[in-house]
């Protein structure tokens, strides 16, 4: 067996197996750590309408805040597109997704994917000498962020090499790069990563909470 | 009608002292940390554990954070303020306790000592933190948590540990107790206002607050003015006056209970339909959102804020008011428990339209105001001295690029941390009540 098929085969499947259920064990577990009932008289009633509305309007800060928050915003969007683009539009990516799901769709060029990866890189890139450089943010670092950083940058990494056809034999450079992915499969339920899936809850909750008392958050 | 800075003064030099008095329990390490632990476990729940679960990391928080922003100190970035709780959360409760227990730790007396200082000190829980977070994390509420962690551990600063041991066991603040209450009244009664004391049968309950009752008098005229000018049947009750409620404040859930009891218990006695509460930030919250949580009812009658009152009454057209003119140029410095917390926002903005006064908005207002740096009985911190006036700057820098001669809050805490930093600034601009703007332009008056 070949480090390709050990890639594409046990370790894919395993990799699968942590981050569903990691994922279900983590979000089910702490929506079940017991609930606090409010009793005091809510000034609206509109809690869900409040909620759905913070969980958009926390895309983007509110002007009072862009001064401190706009860098780290854009390049934000900047990786999480790019790295949308290239996990989703990439023809070999679709194509892969279709053998496992039986869903398909129209990829994009791969120079535009090309980009879009080099983009992530960048913000990734951008992002770290931020946080290592930024006093406060060296304070609320743990190591959680360095790995979440790491586990998202090799996948790309690797990805663009494979690509590109360097770093070494392609078959190895691409078991490398399905390996570096499910790495980050296996990681993503444990690291901050989650936070893909906690963002609607925790958003919609205080949204709902502050719609409940009359402000809109 | 703006208090009298002597008086002020005078009320200040009291303040370092207030702490003296608190009676400091010997324990030992292990049974502070246990009794902090206990309180966390007690107080975490589902919504608290998905915010605890969320964060990123970005930092965002700092940016709204008076404290931060006035020093530029990374420890004082709000999230931070709870690392403790997220570590117990972290070992105890959380879904994957069984890995974050291998690397980490728990918390040591050590730990809570440092955040002290972070959760009572740096933080007025004035909840601007939770309008930047991209998460959605309200900050604000679990540093409450922290509190009472630290209050249950015996750690909080003395003069808040003072003035709730005042309140739990004499019923007193200031050394003003229902006793003293009543001889305030008395005075006040003398002087031809009408202020019906402990009626057997109200529509609604005033409180009131000890800042009202010895320096802020003109704040408790103007109410009762306003009162009697409606024609409502209200009392104010010497059985449950006091608004202020430092159980909240300290962090000690058995005096903040026992506190927001005597209001419900008063408001039972005359059978009130209506409470409400004084210029007092904090005790808004404390009587609209916290006590029917503290005492697992709902309550049997509406909390209402002086300032939403004031509103309700003059859009209902009951309150008509005199124009006090455009010359005076003021702004409106909202409070965080009662805007930001509690959806006050419009009311106050009625009353100033209706007084039409030459009203000029803040940047960045409303639900978004920036804290004045002495809500959540900062003020009374004496360690926390510097640290409030450089949070202070920036209200200054915000009132200032107004171009109004005045603030007009409806918080006496805000008030005395506006008067406070006026003293020590040397700065020019007036600070109003927005009651006795309102007991001003009363027709008749």
């Amino acid at each position: 067996m070949t480090l390709l098929d050990i890639a594409r085969g046990p370790a894919l499947e395993w990799s699968l197996i942590i981050f569903a259920a990691g994922s279900l064990w983590r979000l089910v577990g702490a929506l079940l750590v017991r609930r606090m009932t409010d009793l005091s008289e809510p000034r609206s009633h509109s809690t869900v309408a409040g909620g759905m509305r913070t969980v958009f309007t926390r895309m983007w800060p509110r002007r009072e805040f862009y001064k401190q928050t706009l860098f780290g915003t854009v390049a934000g969007y900047a990786m999480h597109i790019g790295l949308a683009v290239v996990v989703f539009l990439f023809t070999p990516h679709i194509l892969f997704i279709d053998s496992m799901f039986g869903i398909s769709w129209p990829g994009i060029s791969n120079n535009l994917v090309m980009f879009a990866g080099t983009v992530t890189v960048a913000a990734l890139v951008a992002l770290l000498i931020r946080r290592l450089t930024t006093p406060l943010l060296k304070m609320i670092s743990s190591a959680d962020d360095y790995i979440s950083w790491v586990m998202t940058l090799l996948p790309v990494l690797t990805g663009m090499l494979a690509y590109a056809h360097l770093g070494g034999p392609y078959q190895t450079v691409l078991a490398v790069h399905i390996l570096t992915v499910e790495a980050m499969l296996i990681w993503f339920p444990f690291g901050k990563l989650f936070h893909a899936v906690l963002w609607i809850p925790s958003r919609a909750q205080m949204g709902a909470a502050f719609q409940r008392r009359g402000v809109k958050a | 009608m703006s208090v009298d800075m002597e008086t002020f003064k005078q009320f200040a030099q009291m303040l370092p002292h207030l702490g003296e008095n608190a009676q400091v329990t010997q324990r030992s390490d292990a049974e502070r940390v246990g009794s902090a632990k206990e309180q966390f476990l007690r107080k975490l729940d589902n919504r608290m554990a998905i915010e605890l679960e969320s964060c990123i990391h970005c930092g965002h928080c700092a940016s709204a954070c008076h404290f931060y922003t006035g020093t530029e100190d990374p420890k004082y970035v709000p999230i931070r303020k709870l690392d403790l709780l997220k570590r117990v959360y972290r070992r105890e409760v959380s879904p994957l306790r069984w890995l974050h227990r291998l690397y980490t730790d728990d918390i040591t007396v050590k730990d809570l000592q440092e955040w002290q200082e972070l959760v009572y000190d740096s933080c007025t829980e004035c909840g601007r933190c939770s309008m930047v977070c991209p998460m959605g994390i309200n900050i604000a509420s679990m540093v409450n948590v922290m509190r009472q962690g630290m209050a249950r551990a015996d750690l909080m600063p003395r003069e808040l540990m003072g003035m709730e041991q005042e309140q739990g066991e004499h019923e007193s603040l200031f050394g003003v107790g229902p006793e003293q209450m009543q001889g305030a009244i008395a005075k006040l009664q003398a002087t031809g206002i009408d202020i019906p004391l402990n009626k057997d049968r109200a529509d609604i309950l005033v409180t009131t607050s000890v800042i009202d009752l010895i320096l802020f008098t003109d704040g408790l005229i103007a109410t009762a003015k306003v009162m009697n000018h409606l024609g409502v049947n209200w009392t104010l009750r010497s059985d449950g006056y006091e608004a202020a409620n430092f159980g909240l404040l300290s962090g000690c859930e058995r005096v903040q209970r026992k506190s927001s009891a005597r209001l419900i218990a008063a408001a039972k006695a005359c059978g009130a339909r209506t409470v409400i509460i004084p210029e007092c930030g904090h005790a808004y919250p404390s009587m609209r959102w916290e006590a029917a949580n503290d005492h697992k009812q709902r309550l049997a009658f509406e909390v209402l804020s002086i300032s939403e009152f004031l509103g309700r009454e003059l859009k209902s057209g009951r309150l008509r008011l005199n124009k006090l003119g455009r010359q005076r140029k003021v702004t409106f410095h909202d409070p965080c428990k009662i805007a930001r917390h509690s959806g006050v926002i419009d009311e106050p903005r009625w009353v100033l339209d209706a007084l039409g006064v030459d009203f000029r908005e803040v940047d960045s207002g409303k639900e978004l105001n920036w804290c004045c740096g002495g809500g959540a009985g900062v003020f009374l911190i004496n360690s926390a001295s510097d640290l409030r006036q450089k949070a202070f700057q920036i209200k200054m820098g915000q009132v200032a690029k107004t171009g109004a001669d005045s603030v007009v809050t409806a918080c006496g805490s805000c008030r005395l941390n506006f008067l406070n930093g006026k003293m020590r600034a040397g700065w020019d601009k007036e600070v109003e009540s927005l009651v006795e703007m309102v007991a001003e332009a009363l027709p008749g008056n």
